[in-house]
């Protein structure tokens, strides 16, 4: 085959959808075959259920992705010198025994000059990802085409704030007689203290940084919540150190309704206050010796995971 | 009779409030001083860090030739060979405050030389800082939860970490400001008068003039206020209050220039606008309210507000589209979507201040204050009022912007303040209230300053609030422990308050610290040595490339012209500077030459174990150049194969051949730390290094300090007539037939390694 008939070829199979599938035959002719002037982007992957591959499925999708982008975005030119091409393990496992792979999904380059038997330039999805993105800016490195990423919008989650923004106005329409829980203060008072509690235990840097849950030593085997270092957290830390922040201000909370009960006793005889806790009858003194020794433990233990964390802070207060 | 000796008794007491106040706050102000005074104490009255150089080097400048020469002032020793307009690209309240202090105290005839008003102004600042807090806590909650949080920011690590003496930076005096600005709005909104309104735009005005944090106050407050409207807490003071302070704050921060047209013309000022908007329909609505029927008020009401919120939000983006409104920062950004920095601004992301915020920062900087401050908001929303809201809101945006960059713990350390100061103060209140006697042996088991400061504030809460019923419900007992409990707490946070601005805060970077065995301290003296040596024997129009944390004390001590600086303007300078550091030598040459480079400066922390070397930050020089320059440079390439960074024995070639691996090891191999280590062990990474035999053809070396810590290279000038190398020198022989065999006569071989080529 010529140089024009292979190209041609090209064009006509990348005229309806934006891969190439290859099987033996086509792959010998137009990927491993000079003479060529194009650039094939080949991905192996193993897509059929069978196979287990977890990730194949959602490299093969942004794989599409920089294919489609590349079929409607791209110039004239630009179309003739790059195509994308895939192999699939159940269409093709020659061509995988001829590439000597045994591991999938692989993004390959086959540059115009490549000869039959030289390896081509892969990928290396370990440090760079698959996201369209990345792949695209591989393409740009290895072919200087530079293919403008779009993706399709994903409506999942604008649909879904959509779904509970109409839930909670719904809610609202039908308890439109009772709107007092919207000037309840106690609500916007938990809301405001978990906002607070969670951003103190450092969720925000879960967020960024995906630390592990916890981890085990790899020798005894021991898990381990709390990770030795200033620098990183667990998320196990996090929530542990979140609820301690909780149960302290809990604790300070009880020590002052404490006060507040015996004072409006004195006033008013009866704590006609809305106050769930004088529902509960409990006796003050207990209730504050309660919040006191709330505050006490919680503060020293969170003060033992600071210092397990911090080497060489010299102060606790009643353990180590 | 009777009503005069009760009016002597009532203002006698007044008085004593009043005495105490003052004599908490003044020695709430002394403790906080001389608690920032750790790093003079040990080494001496000099500049920290790396920002305050250069505002030292403008303030010195300003004194030295005058303010208006200061505005016009185009520095050429900075980001050779751009240059940089200081006046327009600065804050200047920062240096006009110092300026000022100086000429007060050079007309009362107090001769100091500039430097330590420098030094000593954040610590002076810390105690106005204290007194604002003072005065909005007073305002929000009540005198006696002012005096606690005053207590708490005068010594709060959250704040001494900006603002010990000598680091001489703009958030030292931008907290005061900060303060102050809220103070004088939430005082504004209670009264509802034009003078309080104008004095907050012109606090404004001043902190406008000192940092750019003020963004936050120019959101924060016009928050409020749609809170306020939302809530239903409308009212004709928040209208006057709110109105007047918009149009005065934005005229008077169109003053500085630096800001100049932003507050029109930015997306990050468009919310004030539209809430100064929807406050003049508000106030319409209610001025019409009460004249026309409710069919009609309905009417306008819906049909009127959709139709000017649909306009408005057309009106935003038409001008944002058409280029005269600028769309929002990528600073803004990367505070929302937290994973924007990283992809589209590596420079942003490389500052390690803005890395997100641990648990453990947390914990750190506020101590017993971050446990307790829930329990101040929590009792500011059980009984909200209009400037409670204020200080709700002020919180929980804080808290969250706290969370995503270490940074902006400063701005959350005030508010964690006053809210620890309510919740304490609300619990003495109720626990300190009985008989006199408990109340006094708690203050006696105090011994220290602090601690009788904080029993001075519960005892002048109590006086005020002093409640003769007997308690039948908590027992006395109870009452003693939990107040004794409760002073030990606060002793607590004194004493980690002190060993963390003594440990972790003071330090001034300058100078390096360290302890041998027995506990005695080294002093590394190595920075300033450096940039003395490149004062005395460079010429005096050198050009000095470094990494560009080191560009302003470069300038600042060294007084030598630098490529790039911390003043990370102009990305493509400084990504050159990263591509000079990550190529091979020739190649760096070449831009080098380009950029008239004299000497070459790194920081090398291998001998001595110093983690914050050019070593360790040189990835994001590799970043930044790939950045703008994506074909020579690729962060690949610079890894091991098994994809880690190393400098050591599985280091790459390309590694291995930078300038900045060639500079940073040259003639390292040789040295030989114990006895019984291989030479070149690099302390800090922990390994042998890669490549021990490093030969320099293009840069020499010119002076490397006592602890290695600064090296210093000279660009050779380009050669009269290129040499060849000896190993270049013999003619390659293709092929090894011509040594095999009968034909070996006639092959010169000077070395045995010639085949090398």
């Amino acid at each position: 085959q010529t140089l024009e008939d292979k190209v041609q070829n090209l064009v006509d199979l990348t005229s309806r959808q934006s891969i190439v599938k290859f099987n033996m035959d086509k792959w010998k002719t137009l990927v491993r075959m000079q003479p060529r002037n194009y650039s094939m982007i080949v991905m192996f992957t193993a897509l059929s259920p069978g196979v287990q591959c977890p990730i194949c499925k959602p490299a093969y999708d942004e794989f599409m992705i920089v294919a489609n982008s590349h079929r409607y975005t791209s110039s004239e030119g630009d179309r003739r010198k790059v195509f994308f091409g895939i192999v699939d393990y159940e269409d093709a496992p020659q061509i995988f025994q001829q590439m000597n792979l045994n591991t999938a999904p692989i993004l390959y380059h086959f540059g115009p000059k490549l000869g039959a038997k030289k390896r081509p330039e892969q990928m290396d999805f370990q440090r760079q990802g698959f996201d369209a993105d990345a792949i695209g800016r591989f393409v740009a490195d290895q072919t200087e085409v530079h293919v403008r990423v779009i993706r399709p919008p994903n409506y999942t989650a604008p649909v879904v704030i959509a779904l509970f923004v109409a839930l909670l106005l719904g809610m609202l329409y039908m308890k439109r007689n009772s709107l007092d829980f919207l000037f309840n203060r106690t609500v916007w008072g938990f809301v405001c203290l978990a906002i607070t509690f969670i951003f103190m235990s450092g969720q925000m840097w879960n967020h960024i940084r995906g630390p592990p849950f916890m981890i085990t030593n790899p020798n005894t085997k021991e898990p381990s919540f709390i990770h030795g270092s200033t620098q990183f957290q667990l998320i196990a830390e996090t929530y542990i150190v979140g609820l301690l922040y909780a149960l302290i201000a809990i604790g300070f909370i009880c020590v002052n309704e404490a006060a507040d009960q015996s004072n409006s006793k004195d006033r008013k005889n009866a704590g006609k206050k809305l106050n769930p806790l004088s529902l509960l009858n409990i006796p003050t003194n207990t209730l504050a010796i309660a919040g006191l020794v709330c505050i006490c433990v919680f503060f020293s233990f969170l003060l033992s995971v600071f210092r397990s964390k911090y080497r060489g802070y010299p102060y606790s207060f009643l353990f180590a | 009779m009777t009503s005069t000796t009760a009016a002597r008794t009532a203002s006698s007491r007044v008085g004593a409030t009043t005495l105490l106040t003052i004599v908490v706050l003044a020695l709430a102000w002394f403790v906080g001083f001389a608690s920032r005074l750790f790093a003079i104490v040990r080494f001496e009255s000099i500049i920290h860090e790396f920002d305050p150089w250069f505002n030292y080097r403008a303030t010195h400048h300003m004194v030295q030739h005058g303010f208006y020469k200061f505005l016009n002032w185009f520095d050429e020793r900075a980001w050779y060979p751009l240059g940089r307009i200081v006046g327009g690209t600065v804050y200047p309240g920062l240096m006009v405050t110092s300026g000022l202090i100086h000429w007060i105290l050079d007309s009362l005839n107090f001769h100091v030389h500039i430097r330590e008003v420098c030094v000593f102004l954040a610590p002076t600042f810390s105690g106005l800082t204290a007194i604002a807090t003072y005065l909005l806590t007073k305002e929000l909650w009540s005198p006696g939860a002012g005096l606690f949080a005053a207590c708490f920011i005068a010594i709060s690590p959250g704040y001494t970490s900006r603002s010990v003496a000598g680091s001489y930076d703009n958030e030292g005096i931008a907290i005061f400001a900060l303060q102050f600005t809220y103070y004088l709005w939430v005082k504004s909104l209670k009264t509802g008068s034009i003078m309080w309104a104008s004095l907050c735009a012109l606090s404004y005005f001043y902190m406008v003039s000192a940092w750019g944090g003020y963004v936050f106050i120019i959101n924060l407050i016009p928050l409020h206020a749609l809170a306020l409207i939302i809530m239903g807490r409308y009212s004709s003071r928040l209208f006057v209050s709110y109105t007047s302070f918009y149009c005065l704050a934005t005229i008077l921060s169109m003053q500085v220039p630096f800001v100049g047209f932003q507050p029109v013309r930015t997306s990050e000022h468009m919310p004030a606008f539209g809430v100064f908007g929807l406050l003049q329909i508000v106030a319409l609505m209610h001025y019409a309210r009460n004249r026309i029927t409710r069919q009609q008020f309905m009417t306008l009401f819906v049909g009127g507000l959709t139709i000017l919120g649909a306009l408005s939000v057309v009106v935003y983006f038409a001008l944002v589209w058409g280029g005269y409104v600028a769309p929002f920062s990528g600073r803004f950004y990367s505070l929302w979507d937290t994973g924007y920095a990283k992809i589209h601004i590596p420079i942003i992301a490389s500052v390690s201040e803005h890395q997100p915020t641990t648990w453990v920062s947390f914990f750190f900087d506020l101590h017993i204050t971050a446990a307790v401050f829930p329990v101040g908001l929590w009792y500011c929303i059980k009984k909200v009022n209009d400037e409670r809201v204020f200080i709700i809101l002020y919180a929980v945006s804080a808290v969250y912007f706290a969370g995503v960059m270490v940074r902006l713990m400063l701005t959350l350390t005030p508010a964690v303040c006053v809210l620890a100061g309510i919740g304490f103060s609300y619990t003495f209140e109720k626990y300190l209230k009985d008989e006199e006697t408990k109340e006094r042996s708690s203050s006696q088991s105090g011994t220290t300053k602090d601690e009788k400061l904080y029993d001075k504030a519960a005892k002048n809460v109590k006086s005020r609030n002093a409640n003769d019923g007997d308690e039948s419900g908590v027992s006395s007992n109870v009452r003693t422990i939990i107040s004794i409990i409760l002073v030990i707490f606060l002793l607590m946070f004194v004493v980690h308050a002190t060993y963390v601005t003594s440990n972790a805060y003071s330090h001034p970077s300058v100078v390096l610290q360290s302890s041998t065995n027995n506990g005695d301290r080294i002093i590394m003296d190595d920075f300033r040595e450096a940039y003395h040596w490149l004062r005395e024997n460079t010429a005096d129009d050198a050009r000095v490339m470094s990494w560009w944390d080191y560009g302003y004390q470069i300038a600042g001590m060294a007084n030598r012209t630098t490529l790039v600086d911390n003043n990370t303007w102009n990305n493509s300078h400084i990504a050159l500077v990263g591509k000079a550091m990550s190529s091979n030598e020739s190649a760096a040459y070449e831009i080098m030459t380009e950029l008239d480079v004299d000497y070459i400066l790194v920081i090398f922390g291998g001998v001595i174990g110093y983690s914050g070397d050019d070593i360790n930050k040189f990835l994001w020089m590799v970043r930044i150049a790939q950045g703008e320059h994506p074909k020579d440079i690729r962060e690949e390439n610079y890894f091991t194969s098994t994809g880690e960074y190393s400098t050591g024995a599985g280091a790459s070639e390309t590694m291995l051949n930078c300038l900045m691996y060639k500079m940073s090891y040259y003639r390292f191999g040789e040295t030989r730390v114990g006895y019984n280590q291989a030479g070149g062990f690099d302390r800090t990474r922990g390994y042998v290094i890669g490549k021990k035999d490093i030969t320099l053809e293009y840069i020499e070396e010119a002076y490397t300090t006592e602890n290695w810590l600064v090296r210093i290279y000279k660009r050779k000038k380009l050669p009269n007539r290129p040499t060849v190398k000896s190993e270049e020198a013999t003619i390659p022989i293709k092929g090894k037939k011509a040594t095999q065999g009968k034909n070996k006569k006639g092959v010169i071989r000077p070395a045995p390694t010639a085949s090398k080529a």
